[in-house]
């Protein structure tokens, strides 16, 4: 059986029994337990704490399995920032299904699947990135000739917890957008009965993935969520009050177009339709591929990309104001608003030129009195 | 008086003599004046700090330590806002303890005299048998339907406007209570949209507010712009009011 952790668990093997013998020395450990505390927010005092409880896991098993979607989230992980989390939770955790991971393929994956699900139900973390194509029976997408809604139902059913992973199993990204052909929704729309965690994004930041798991291993629940069940730790903050450069904000200094003089100098990107000040991600803080860049830090606003809904309602990327369906292109409100605005000032001038005229007509009708009249 | 020349004009719903018998009558009591001005102050100070916000339209040079425009603008902007909700909340209380013309019942045209006064109003301005419009000490139909508009337009600028507020400080107060309307209009840009588009109705309802409160300064001669300062306004004795 191939699995993609590289080498499988020996029974009753901990957590740190497992990386004393591949090698990982203590300081490593609790070095990474360390950095895994701050990025909980938990501060670096928990990380004894969290090593503590690390250490004695036993073969935590992950099943991560990927719906409608386009694998960027799995790259996503891959890419993880400090090589200690990312590639130590790989280690953490038996990886008993991936199937962009694992080496096995067909049925052999299929098996390996079940077989993973049988020996630790109710007790594995299921991972899941993908929407579930709901329209026309979910024929949208299958696996194993089954449709998506049905590999998920019975993954999570045996699963102590749920990590949706990703924009599309948060609502269904880009394919959820306006028309939603396929009737794609998220995780969450379709399993009711458990509490699925939303790390969301296109695609989320990897860190914040595996500090999710971590939380729920070290802790046995997972981490507190705001109200459209997203990690606070990590989407507790907007981008906007994370900024560096907000400054430039603040000072009233914002790039126009995207070749200007004030994009060389790194102005704020407003004007050209950032979605910073709507959007709630870590980003500026953790940053993308080993803390390399992130959108704005490399020129480009924020596509709002952690917020339900954000191909229809964050878009055009480029503006500041959504769109408005069926008013055509170029009658944007301002213009509707202004014509309007113009129109009852034209009105109001109007009106008053009418009344005048009215009023020196009227006049004219009345009788003209002598001019000793009132004197008696 | 008599053979004095009193002008029976009709847009005019009658031009009082030059002198004669007048009363004065006390409309508008001390807190909804001062509301009133506040209010024109906070609007007046939204309308143009919103429409910076929505769309820079002065931009600073130098280092971005030795400017705060946007900050200043987003401050004014805020604390108009406040000054507006304040506004809104002892208007909320005279809706019960005010007068008859400031009472939540003078809000609404409800009876069926008032309706057909209400088209009698538009016919008025319209120039159409301007004579047969209702004469009324407070407002009349259609003032109450725009008013009573606008109030409910104010209401839902408030709050878009403390949802947008918020999202600085998510888990706050604010944010709490406010985290409901992102998603009843699908998303926090959304939110934006009506925030910015109903920014013009406060600008279509100014300018035909002002001109219509001179025009009836004007035409009345009763005083109308000046109960808004003092309170009341001056009629003839023998002149009969719907509302009174």
């Amino acid at each position: 059986m191939s699995l993609p952790s590289l080498e499988a668990w020996a029974a009753e093997e901990t957590l740190g029994q497992r990386l004393q013998s591949k090698g990982v020395s203590r300081r490593e450990f609790l070095e990474f337990c360390g950095k895994l505390g701050i990025v909980l927010g938990l501060g670096s005092a928990a990380g004894p704490r969290l090593a503590q409880a690390l250490q004695a896991l036993k073969r935590p098993s992950v099943i991560w399995i990927q719906l409608q979607e386009c694998t960027g989230c799995v790259e996503s992980v891959l890419r993880s920032a400090e090589p200690t989390i990312g590639n130590l939770l790989l280690e953490m955790v038996s990886l008993d299904y991936s199937h962009t991971l694992m080496a096995a393929a067909g049925h052999h994956a299929e098996a390996a699947l079940q077989q993973a699900m049988k020996a630790n139900q109710g007790k594995y973390i299921l991972v899941v990135t993908g929407s579930v194509p709901l329209a026309d029976g979910g024929i949208y997408t299958t696996i194993g000739g089954r449709t998506a809604k049905a590999v998920l139902e019975e993954a999570a059913e045996g699963a102590a917890a749920i990590v949706a992973v990703g924009a599309c199993a948060h609502w269904g990204s880009v394919q959820a957008a306006r028309p939603n052909p396929t009737g794609a929704v998220g995780v969450a729309e379709v399993i009711k009965d458990k509490p699925v965690i939303n790390v969301t994004g296109c695609p989320p930041i990897g860190d914040v993935v595996t500090a999710t798991l971590a939380h729920f291993l070290t802790f046995g629940a997972l981490p507190a969520t705001d109200s459209d069940g997203r990690p606070l730790f990590a989407y507790g903050k907007r981008i906007h009050d994370q900024c560096p450069r907000r400054a430039h904000f603040d000072a009233g200094q914002y790039v126009e177009v995207f070749d200007d003089e004030n994009a060389r100098k790194g102005w704020c990107l407003y004007h050209v339709g950032c979605k910073g000040p709507a959007t709630f991600s870590p980003c500026p803080i953790f940053q993308w591929n080993g803390g390399t860049s992130w959108p704005i830090g490399a020129g480009h606003p924020c596509i709002g990309c952690t917020e339900r809904n954000f191909w229809d309602t964050m878009t055009p990327f480029y503006d500041r104001l959504p769109d408005v369906g069926g008013f055509g292109v170029e009658r944007t409100v301002d213009i509707l608003g202004a014509a309007l605005a113009i129109g009852a000032a034209a009105g109001v001038t109007a009106h008053a030129v009418a009344t005048g005229i009215h009023q020196v007509r009227e006049r004219r009708k009345l009788p003209v009195l002598p001019p000793d009249a009132g004197k008696e | 008086m008599s053979g004095t020349r009193e002008a029976k004009l009709s847009l005019a719903h009658k031009v009082p003599p030059p002198t004669g018998a007048y009363r004065w009558v006390y409309l508008w009591e001390w807190p909804i004046r001062i509301m009133h001005w506040l209010a024109v102050a906070g609007i007046l100070t939204l309308v143009v700090t919103g429409l910076y916000i929505g769309r820079p339209y002065f931009m600073t040079g130098g280092e971005a330590s030795s400017h705060f425009l946007m900050g200043r603008v987003r401050f004014a902007h805020f604390t108009a806002a406040a000054v507006l909700v304040m506004t809104g909340i002892v208007r909320g209380y005279w809706l019960f303890m005010g007068n008859r013309y400031e009472r939540l019942r003078a809000l609404f045209p409800l009876r069926r005299r008032d309706w057909v006064n209400l088209v009698r109003m538009v016919k008025f301005y319209l120039m159409i048998r301007p004579e047969r419009a209702p004469h009324y000490l407070g407002h009349n139909p259609l003032q109450q339907l725009s008013y009573t508009a606008l109030y409910a337009i104010t209401g839902v600028m408030v709050l878009s406007g403390f949802a947008l507020y918020g999202q600085s400080d998510p888990g706050g107060f604010i944010y709490s209570a406010t985290n409901w309307i992102g998603p009843l209009l699908g998303g926090m840009p959304n939110v934006r949209f009506v925030h910015h588009a109903l920014t013009w109705a406060f600008l279509i309802f100014v300018p035909i507010h002002v001109y219509l409160a001179i025009r009836a300064d004007h035409l009345e001669r009763t005083g109308v712009i000046s109960s808004i300062v003092s309170g009341g306004r001056f009629v003839p004795v023998d002149h009969h009011f719907v509302d009174e």
